[in-house]
């Protein structure tokens, strides 16, 4: 288990560098500016992980744990939550996208070959079926924040 | 030491060509063109999308490639999930405050079901339908229909057809879809962004970061909903699934092909004969 959390925190260390190098070209903050966030954001991440590998429920998605670390650290009642949220803010999410979408993109070559097989009729209804449950959900939402006032 | 690294993390072709696009993505950065009376944003994602898969096609990236990318994207999903939970903290007492509107909205996640449905009975797919649209087909869908219809069942077919089109276009196209709609729709930017929340943390990165582009002014509001909406969809997704998209989607699959039940029982044997599609 040791080595496996120290291949994780390896990961998201290198995912760590790429990404501050994006946010340096892409948004100018220069990477020593974003290393105190990033070296939060890399522990909040390799604990929620650890979570998952330690705790019992194998169902669980490893992010909640993750979301959940995260939650607790920046609630306002948390001691030096106000420190954290302004160190991750020097990192901006689109930094974290665009590698995100790159390694994505490589990975697509592991089901290129059915891919291929996909019809036109999967294509299409895959759209539909994901502005089906955008659509679905900003309607709603909209209508009960209407209703509430809050917008 | 360094026989103790892993080889993903030691590929350089890989994390060399991930950097240059990303230099290449970042130094274009965001491009905006007006279009009727909205304007549209591309962001750099979306080219390192495009350039990752031209990539695929050139030699430099090789089978090994595609296979280790994986880890890395579980990294970075890691990262982004902590980055943007790290704004619901201070938002807290918005997102109380918003709080009916966040738990409804997951209702809103059965237009899988509502829209693509109809859609898929009327392009004459069959049974496939009912994997195809009772969700956005993320793992845990995988898992639900296997169990409940077996691995070769046309409702097993429909699940992984558009698992497959999500995990190629799906981040790609919620980040488009969010940007055409903040532009072109009365929709609010917090009913968006809550709208961006669903059980996948790439599809409601890319639709939030798009989102934030879009009102830089409302970023960390946008963040928080989105993030807490995730959240939401990824705890509750599977018993949503189970016990209401998929007996809704069948319920309503057998209520409009109920005209030709005969008929049905034929092509779904005929179809059985059939390789491939």
């Amino acid at each position: 288990m040791t080595k496996q959390l120290y291949h994780t925190v390896l990961a998201l260390i290198l995912s760590g560098v790429i990404v501050l190098i994006g946010n340096w070209i892409g948004y100018e903050v220069i990477p020593r500016d974003a290393l105190m966030g990033m070296l939060i954001l890399i522990l909040i991440t390799a604990a929620g992980f650890t979570l998952k590998m330690i705790l019992p429920w194998k169902t669980i998605p490893g992010i909640l744990y993750v979301a959940g670390i995260s939650i607790i650290l920046s609630l306002p009642i948390t001691p030096g939550s106000a420190q954290v949220i302004e160190w991750a803010s020097a990192i901006n999410i689109q930094a974290f996208t665009t590698p995100l979408l790159a390694y994505a993109a490589i990975g697509i070559g592991n089901s290129l070959a059915d891919f291929t097989k996909l019809g036109w009729r999967s294509i299409v209804i895959g759209s539909v079926v994901f502005l089906g449950t955008f659509l679905g959900s900003a309607v709603i939402a909209e209508i009960v924040l209407r209703i509430q006032g809050v917008i | 030491m360094l026989k103790q690294i892993p080889g993903y993390l030691k590929d350089w072709r890989l994390h060399g060509v991930v950097l240059l696009i990303v230099l290449v993505a970042e130094t274009i950065g965001a491009l905006s063109f007006e279009v009727g009376a909205g304007m549209i944003l591309i962001l750099p994602m979306i080219y390192a999308f495009i350039l990752g898969i031209a990539f695929v096609f050139t030699p430099v990236i090789k089978e090994k490639q595609f296979k280790h990318s994986e880890t890395l994207t579980t990294a970075l999903i890691g990262l982004l999930v902590a980055k943007v939970s790290l704004n619901i903290g201070p938002a807290i007492s918005m997102i109380v405050q918003v709080g009916p509107a966040i738990l409804l909205q997951e209702i809103g996640n059965l237009g899988t079901v509502l829209l693509g449905l109809p859609l898929a009975i009327l392009l004459g797919v069959k049974r496939e339908a009912i994997g195809m649209t009772f969700s956005i087909a993320r793992e845990g869908s995988l898992a639900i229909i296997n169990d409940k219809f077996g691995f070769d069942s046309p409702e097993t077919r429909g699940v992984f057809s558009i698992y497959l089109f999500g995990s190629i276009f799906g981040a790609v196209f919620f980040g488009l879809m969010a940007t055409l709609l903040a532009t072109f729709t009365p929709l609010n930017p917090l009913s968006l962004a809550m709208a961006s929340g669903v059980g996948s943390a790439s599809m409601m990165a890319a639709s939030s970061s798009s989102l934030s582009a879009v009102y830089p002014e409302m970023a960390a509001e946008i963040q928080s909903l989105a993030s807490a909406s995730m959240i939401l969809s990824v705890a509750t997704g599977f018993f949503v699934s189970i016990f209401i998209a998929l007996p809704l989607a069948e319920k309503m699959y057998y209520l409009i092909t109920r005209r030709k039940p005969a008929k049905e029982e034929i092509e779904v044997a005929a179809e059985k004969k059939e390789t491939g599609s």
